[in-house]
């Protein structure tokens, strides 16, 4: 288990999601607002590339290019001194992880890599043997926050007192490297703490809060029909439960409720009242943060507005 | 009969006599791995979204693998997996049929088994070697403008403003100096690409002309090569 107190507040290299950036930029933004809120030392960095991780769960690329590809980031994340990869998406989050372990515990692969990084003349990319500490070096922005939740109760603005709000914690989270979560991986808490230390009151427990948001990387694209079957089934669970607010931690799963929620509700024949967004923008939220200009909430689907008038904030 | 060309996924589907010991050498399953320890009490099952909403049964699927029945490899059970991870997280024995799963599908794609998938997110490589960033593939885009309609299309089209608005970069292109296409060169990943283009290509010429034959049985000069005009080629990706 990962300890609260183990989570640094220093030299993160804010790692940029490439679905973030073309989805729902408003996370970004909305994190770094809250971290210069909150004085963590941090750093983006453009020479950083994508995890890969799309191409790799879709089965297009192999564990080799995944691990040069990682192994080029962790050359990045310390050249510039920030070498703690803190990532916005879960599937960056267990890529790096993974990767980072593979090329400390197989000499095959760790040489392979630094043989295709000296023939390509990247000779500085060399990766040796525990540069990067597998369990140290990698956190997801929601352990930062949490990290700070008493931090962020003292900052904030607004007071949510009453807004039911729900997490959905992101599988490659707490189901790949499941022994190194902070909390029960049966049961993870993170963003309903960081939401009560906003004044929402967490809905701790609902049915089938483990299940995966359906996205499934290639299935919502090759297997619609299943896949939005399984989203509906924990928005059911969460109508249900009277949820008024779904914060998320991965922009694959937030792209699976928001953009999908109207899907759903159109072609089953359903309604929800619930709406969607990262714990990060919830925080920058209560923290003050404008919802157009740091938290992007126009590029979301399903409509903020009514949450927002009720909330006092437009 | 070796392959023309190399499958760049040596690391993922290490040559062994079973399909268990490929599983336990791949770079995709820990080194950990349980899958000898398995004792088909079927939690992985019980977790598993894919088993609730479809045929497929990651229990089964561990058994066949121990019992190295390659059929698997033809099942489209493989492709009905989430890549969720819960399994992973509920065995009790260390095993982890999600990353079993994903040596699975690398070994039928040597055997030019569900290429027609990869080619769906082909884009991706070359996007990521040009941007050092990701994107949905095109395919993907159009099938997200017919689901996600007017508003979607039109905040993509402000994407630039809003991102500026929100003091980011006006397009995710990362400043990777060509590195990463160097190292998608280095890996021989365009390889890998190149030889799934022309295999689905081999085979849709095939699947052609299969037809050709049937409709044109009473014909003559019909069979050549001539009628490739008609092949419809891959369906053009928008960028
Ligand atoms: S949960 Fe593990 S031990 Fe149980 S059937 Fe599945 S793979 Fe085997
Ligand atoms: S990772 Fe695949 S096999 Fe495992 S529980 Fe998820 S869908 Fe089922």
């Amino acid at each position: 288990m990962k300890l609260i107190e183990n989570i640094p507040d220093r030299k993160l290299l804010l790692f940029k999601s490439c679905m973030v950036s073309h989805e729902y930029p408003g996370v970004e933004s909305a994190t770094r607002y809250v971290f210069d809120r909150l004085g963590i030392d941090y750093l983006v960095n453009d020479e950083q590339s994508c995890c890969t991780g799309i191409g790799h769960y879709t089965d297009l690329f192999e564990g080799l290019t995944t691990a040069a590809i990682a192994a080029r980031n962790f050359a990045v994340a310390r050249r510039c001194g920030y070498p703690n990869i803190t990532c916005l998406c879960s599937t960056c989050y267990a890529v790096n992880k993974e990767a980072c372990e593979l090329l400390n515990t197989n000499d095959e692969v760790r040489d392979k890599v630094n043989s295709v990084f000296r023939e390509q003349g990247l000779d500085d990319l060399v990766y040796e043997k525990g540069d990067m500490n597998p369990r140290t070096n990698f956190y997801h922005a929601v352990e930062i926050l949490l990290s700070k939740a008493d931090r962020i109760r003292e900052e904030k603005q607004l007071d949510f007192a009453g807004t039911r709000a729900a997490a959905h914690h992101a599988c490659h989270y707490y189901k790949v490297k499941y022994l190194d979560v902070v909390g029960n991986p049966e049961n993870p808490q993170l963003i309903d703490t960081i939401a009560a230390a906003c004044g929402a009151f967490p809905v701790r427990w609902y049915e089938d809060r483990t299940l995966t948001c359906g996205m499934g990387f290639s299935q919502l694209h090759l297997n619609k029909n299943t896949s939005l079957q399984v989203t509906k089934t924990k928005l059911d669970s969460l109508q249900r439960a009277g949820v008024e607010l779904m914060l998320h931690m991965c922009p694959n799963c937030h792209i699976q409720y928001d953009r999908y929620q109207p899907v759903i509700e159109r072609e089953f024949g359903v309604e929800y009242d619930m709406v969607h967004m990262n714990i990060a923008q919830f925080v920058a939220l209560s923290m003050g943060a404008d919802p157009y200009k740091v938290c992007g909430f126009q590029t979301h689907s399903v409509p903020l507005e009514g949450f927002l008038e009720k909330a006092g904030i437009i | 009969m070796m392959p023309l060309m190399p499958h760049v996924n040596g690391y993922d589907t290490p040559e062994c006599k079973t399909l268990a010991e490929t599983a336990k050498k791949s770079i995709r399953t820990p080194t950990s791995l349980g899958l000898d320890r398995c004792i088909q009490c079927g939690a992985c099952t019980a977790s598993c979204p894919a088993a609730r909403f479809t045929d497929y049964n990651p229990r089964q699927l561990v058994k066949k693998v121990q019992e190295n029945d390659r059929s698997v490899l033809e099942s489209e059970m493989i492709w009905a997996c989430f890549y969720c991870y819960s399994c992973n997280l509920r065995c009790p024995r260390n095993n982890s049929p999600v990353t079993i799963v994903q040596v699975l599908r690398q070994m039928a794609i040597n055997e030019g088994i569900g290429l027609e998938r990869l080619e769906y997110f082909m884009e991706i490589g070359e996007v990521l070697a040009e941007n050092g960033a990701s994107k949905v593939p095109g395919p993907g885009v159009r099938n997200m403008e017919k689901d996600l309609g007017e508003h979607w299309i039109g905040f993509k089209r402000n994407l630039e403003s809003i991102r500026a608005e929100l003091g980011l970069g006006p397009k995710d292109v990362r400043n990777t100096n060509g590195e990463v296409r160097a190292i998608l060169e280095g890996t021989g990943y365009f390889e890998r690409e190149k030889w799934i283009k022309g295999k689905l290509q081999e085979k849709r010429l095939h699947e052609f002309l299969n037809v050709r034959c049937e409709k044109n049985e009473d014909k003559s000069g019909e069979f050549g090569f001539e009628t490739d005009r008609e092949y419809p080629g891959q369906e053009a990706f928008i960028v």
